[in-house]
């Protein structure tokens, strides 16, 4: 007999998650994944000037904005057929390795580290073990015994007052920690360094977007004007602190984030070979060097994995009617015909049939989702990090293959680690040491051009709509942190007729398709142990190793709205 | 920035009355506000937020509230702690409370003052809000003006 148990919300970013598990034998026998709020961005977005899309959906969630604004002029340029000139297309990735450097350590540190840091073990390490420790695999100047020694007087003092806070979810104690205080210590530390240093890196938007959160984008280009000398420009004080920022960035990632994921990873090595899950990877490819439309150009190439056989990479077509199509049959929706649908002749009726809210249990014979199930050539893909990294290794590229084969060799590994829980929360570490670095040298070319004299910024030839061809399809793609993006628009008489979004949580969180095949989440919880019902913390590793956020995959919310903030465990 | 205030509109512009703070943000920001107050649309901002409420030691913050009480309803809270900010503050309100956590961990929490608005859970979609919480608005720009000039340097010095 199995005993379901319920872990609703599962993040504590944007969105609502909700994971049920079937437990049998101390290990998860099938695990359903639920989206429980609802968004309608298509339904906003319709009869609207496509021109001002990338507002709209820069508003979706707080996290990843810039990505939906980026995914979304491009999409717009596809159909209008605009090519945007080459600072742009350099400040686009500049703002793009910014954001990835801020989102990655941010899930690292803030939402994933503590389901293998144990908060409050940290309060019994030794401050002078601790910096011998800290000072053994870093070079990072605050590693004193002084330091840690003070910053657990503050920890402690907190934790004794009950104000628990931000760490008040946690299961601490729970046999599946396995650091030693002393590297807990460090983790906690770092939590806290973390949390200074990301406000920081999140300026680089505020320079090139004009604001921070939801910064400005331009069909066409970038919204920021190149000046040497004008003060409210974007002239040498200004473009001298992103540098600044960048190489502070490139820093904190070197000498904190990877030393502290090798330190970690190194006690969890059994997570190496638990929630691998499809083994189907896809990227759709991001950061050009020569321009979006030259694909062989990008520093993370494109392309699909499948069955784990890294000797073959498939191309991936957007814009084939058979490639890329989103299925309901578990999902609270309906359409007007039967099978998939290419996002192109995307539709997004709500029809709820889960149970009436608060219920205990979803009916996951039936819908279960506000998540619809998009398939690749019929093929549940996963999409993020680990599928980046993974095509980047499989297509020989050199950096990819440095990094990749060092961490192996560092942890003593088998590349078949790779596949796993620990792996997807390497590859994210891994790919910010490169994206660190190519921030650098997209920034480095940006002032090449400008040096010579080249300062334009958009393309405005097509700003007047009635330029625009009275019907065009565009599709726009991105890899957002969480994974491959893409919009598909739908522009018929200057106005938006249809807007899809496929969005990387709905690759990886939605429900099962009618053939029964289930996605990258369901798959990668199946056979995890779990030592405690009341605690699972091994189902927050691994679902968090995929960064879930909900706020954009999910299109409103539930009837309640309701947050059940706790881990219920539902039968005996 | 010691002298200065910050006010700060958070919510969702995408889901009706759940946006009103960012509403009320973008409305205040071209409203003749006196010298010493910075406005910010703080949109979803979550962690992005931060760098605000280090840099400012006065803050009033505009969100929306689902408290069960009659939409457009205006309540002025000063929050000390995470656990003071209204349970449920719609989707944006984890992000939020854990910002507020993560000032308090950091020993760096502001002076908070924060004007919730009542909204009725109904599953809303698009920019427009209700004529119930439109309807507050003059009030809500209102008292946060006012709040704003009760706030002034020149007043706390006295």
């Amino acid at each position: 007999m199995s005993t379901r148990i319920v872990v609703d919300p599962v993040t504590r970013i944007e969105g609502h998650l909700r994971i049920e598990a079937d437990i049998e034998n101390g290990k998860i026998k099938d695990a359903y994944s639920s989206g429980t709020m609802v968004r309608l961005l298509e339904e906003i977005l319709r009869g609207r000037d496509p021109r001002d899309a990338w507002a709209y959906v820069g508003r979706v969630c707080g996290v990843c904005t810039s990505v939906h604004s980026l995914t979304s002029v491009r999409a717009v340029e596809d159909a209008l057929d605009i090519v945007i000139p080459p600072n742009a297309e350099l400040v686009r990735n500049i703002m793009f390795c910014a954001q990835y450097m801020h989102d990655h350590v941010v899930h690292f540190y803030h939402l994933h580290a503590m389901d293998w840091v144990d908060v409050v073990n940290a309060l019994k390490a030794d401050p002078k073990k601790t910096s011998e420790l800290a000072q053994s695999i870093s070079n990072w100047p605050k590693s004193s015994p002084g330091y840690f020694s003070d910053l657990q007087k503050r920890i402690g003092k907190f934790v004794e007052s009950g104000q628990l806070g931000i760490f008040s979810n946690g299961y601490w104690g729970h046999s599946a920690y396995k650091l030693p205080a002393e590297v807990n210590l460090i983790g906690l530390a770092h939590y806290l360094e973390a949390l200074e240093w990301q406000k920081e890196i999140v300026k680089v938007h505020t320079i090139f977007g004009g604001k921070n959160p939801h910064p400005n984008y331009l069909v066409g280009g970038m919204a920021c004007a190149i000046s040497t000398d004008d003060v409210s420009g974007l002239n040498a004080e200004r473009l001298a602190y992103v540098e600044q920022l960048l190489k502070q960035g490139k820093e904190f990632i070197e000498q904190v984030y990877i030393p502290d994921l090798m330190a970690i990873a190194s006690f969890y090595k059994d997570w190496g070979a638990i929630g691998g899950g499809l083994g189907n990877y896809m990227s759709y490819g991001d950061l050009p060097w020569n321009g979006y439309r030259d694909t062989s150009s990008y520093k993370f190439p494109a392309g699909a994995i499948l069955n784990k056989d890294i000797s073959k990479v498939m191309e991936v077509d957007l814009r084939k009617d058979d490639e890329v199509q989103e299925f309901i049959d578990n999902s609270w929706y309906e359409y007007k015909g039967k099978g998939g649908l290419h996002p192109w002749k995307g539709e997004s009726k709500i029809k709820y049939t889960g149970p009436k809210p608060p219920f205990e249990n979803l009916d996951t014979s039936k819908a279960y989702s506000y998540l619809k199930t998009p398939r690749w050539k019929g093929n549940a893909m996963e999409v993020g990090p680990l599928s980046r990294v993974l095509v980047g290794y499989a297509k020989g590229r050199e950096e990819f293959k440095e990094v990749v084969d060092k961490a192996l060799t560092d942890l003593n590994v088998p590349v078949t680690a790779l596949f796993s829980t620990l792996g997807r929360t390497a590859a994210r570490g891994l790919e910010s040491t490169l994206v660190a670095q190519w921030g650098i040298d997209f920034f480095n070319q940006l002032i090449d051009n400008i040096k010579k004299g080249d300062t334009r910024m958009a393309d405005s030839s097509k700003r007047d709509p009635s330029k625009w061809p009275a019907k065009a399809l565009g599709v726009g793609h991105a890899e957002a942190p969480r994974g491959a993006l893409a919009h598909w628009i739908n522009i018929e008489d200057e106005k938006i007729a249809n807007y899809q979004l496929v969005v990387p949580t709905t690759w990886n969180a939605s429900p099962r398709d009618a053939k029964g095949q289930v996605s990258a989440y369901e798959a990668a919880l199946r056979d995890t142990p779990i030592a405690d019902l009341k605690q699972p913390v091994e189902i927050l590793r691994t679902i968090h190793s995929f960064d879930p956020c909900l706020a954009c995959a999910v299109h409103l919310y539930d009837e309640e709205g309701k947050h059940i903030s706790r881990i219920s465990v539902l039968g005996d | 920035m010691e002298d200065r205030l910050l006010i700060m509109g958070v919510g969702n512009y995408l889901m009706g009355d759940e946006g009103v703070g960012v509403h009320a943000a973008q409305k205040l920001l071209s409203s003749g506000l006196p010298e010493y107050v910075d406005v910010v649309d703080g949109g979803t901002g979550g962690f992005h937020l931060l760098e605000y409420f280090e840099k400012y030691n006065r803050v009033i913050l505009v969100d929306a509230t689902l408290d069960g009480q009659k939409a457009g309803t205006i309540r002025l809270i000063k929050p000390k702690y995470a656990a003071d900010f209204p349970k449920s503050m719609s989707t944006h309100d984890i992000g939020l409370r854990d910002m507020v956590n993560s000032l308090q961990l950091l020993d760096k929490i502001p002076e908070m003052y924060l004007f919730v608005v009542s909204i009725e859970f109904i599953q809303q979609q698009g920019v427009e809000m209700t004529d119930e919480v439109e309807a507050a608005m003059p009030e809500l720009l209102n008292q946060v003006t006012e709040l704003a000039m009760k706030l002034s340097p020149a007043q706390a010095a006295v």
